[in-house]
């Protein structure tokens, strides 16, 4: 027997919008220009429901990157109605306007029409060394971490990604070579993770020309942040890191090793012999 | 030098502007060194010293006569030059960034700031001289 459940009012077309879509093909344009698409729209429609209905009925040749639809990988990012957003996340009728304007992500250059090419974002995340860095041996088990220490991070680890933060950045769209709140708040996320011992490895990057003291806190990062991060005070934390550190030095102290885990000593063993093979090969 | 080490210069030079700026803020407007410092209030029956009123011209060069008061306006030049110049540096390499340009911008900061810090110290020191 299955059983049906029907949600009042759902699938009913509720009303027509227009979609003002930001089109730009490097291969044909020379500028950007605006195409217009009438959409018809159901309750619990988002924004990117509306961009895969004009692809799908209207104009397939329109491009925009997209994955999870549930606002957990951070490809839909976009300016939706001057607003950096998640596509899948942006309820349209919850927008309330006739007119919904949607341009790509800002401060990148542009592959296609909506779709950002975000090396830019990836480059500065990875110059920061967003993973925990150790000088010890390899671990047989896990580093011990009490929850109060987790808290000190905890929000940082909730970026997605998406590239919001670094488009709605005042200083991003004049300093090309600023590292952007996404990877200073990542750098701050590892420095004050207690299991972590990177902190000089990151500090020529950090305390550098185009580094964290060229944010200018306007604040347009955390205002944007689909995930609720707060790039803007992770970046005042760093200050204070760095501050501390150029008078009176910052050491961090490595977290403990736990009991030593018999699958993980295993783990390690089976991983050396496999690293041995291969350099013989 | 970090760039740490030099916002904390920039941070320290602001509030420090503040402080040497109120001070001549206050030299300029309500402290006078002459003793001959009572005026005649029009439709008063006494005469008031000048507080809160403005400062003949001769008494404003007594003050930079003052060694003191012309030490205060030295560091005030110096506080006021480097946050300009360090201002001006910033503000340059956000827009120009690069190596290069990164080096032209901070060595031309750098002797255009010393050629206006020896200009304002030649003045300081006229004045002080007489």
């Amino acid at each position: 027997m299955t059983v049906q459940v029907i949600l009042k009012g759902f699938g009913e077309v509720v009303k027509e919008v227009t979609f003002r879509v930001r089109r730009y093909d490097p291969e044909k344009d020379n500028t950007p220009k605006y195409s217009e698409y009438k959409v018809p729209v159901k309750k619990g429609m988002t924004v990117l429901d509306g961009i895969l209905y004009i692809k799908e009925h209207i104009d397939p040749s329109l491009s925009a990157r997209y994955s999870c639809r549930m606002g957990i990988c951070g490809s839909c990012a976009m300016i939706i109605n001057g607003k950096e957003r998640l596509a899948c996340q942006t309820q349209i009728l919850e927008l309330n306007k006739d007119l919904i304007k949607v341009d790509p992500l800002g401060n990148y250059n542009l592959i296609k029409d909506l779709v950002p090419d975000l090396s830019k974002l990836f480059n500065n995340h990875k110059s920061v060394k967003p993973y925990i860095i150790r000088n010890d041996n390899p671990p047989t088990a896990e580093y011990l971490q009490k929850p109060e220490e987790r808290e000190k991070y905890a929000m940082f680890t909730e970026c997605i990604l998406c590239g919001a933060c670094l488009s709605a950045c005042p200083t991003m769209a004049a300093d090309d070579l600023y590292l952007g709140p996404q990877a200073l708040a990542q750098a701050y996320r590892y420095i004050a993770d207690s299991r972590d011992m990177g902190f000089e490895e990151r500090l020529n990057v950090l305390d550098s020309k185009h580094g964290v003291w060229r944010c200018h806190f306007a604040g347009a990062c955390s205002e944007v942040c689909p995930k609720g991060v707060d790039p803007a005070l992770a970046i005042q934390l760093l200050r204070g890191v760095l501050m501390k550190n150029s008078f009176f030095g910052y050491k961090q102290v490595p977290a403990p090793v736990g009991k030593e885990r018999p699958t993980v000593v295993e783990g390690l063993k089976v991983l050396e012999e496999k690293i041995k093979e291969s350099e013989k090969k | 030098m970090r760039e740490s080490k030099i916002m904390f210069l920039q941070y320290l030079t602001g509030l420090l502007i503040l402080v040497f700026g109120g001070l001549h803020f206050l030299a300029l407007s309500f402290l006078t060194p002459s003793p001959d410092k009572q005026l005649y209030v029009y439709q008063s029956a006494t005469n008031h010293t000048l507080v809160g009123g403005a400062l003949y011209y001769n008494y404003v060069l007594d003050i930079y006569k003052n060694l003191a008061w012309a030490a205060v306006f030295e560091l005030f030049l110096t506080v006021v030059t480097f946050h300009a110049f360090n201002g001006f540096r910033i503000i340059l390499s956000e827009q120009f960034s690069g190596p290069t340009a990164s080096k032209v911008i901070s060595y031309s900061m750098l002797i255009i700031g010393l050629i206006v810090f020896i200009w304002g110290t030649r003045t300081i020191l006229l004045a002080f001289l007489g």
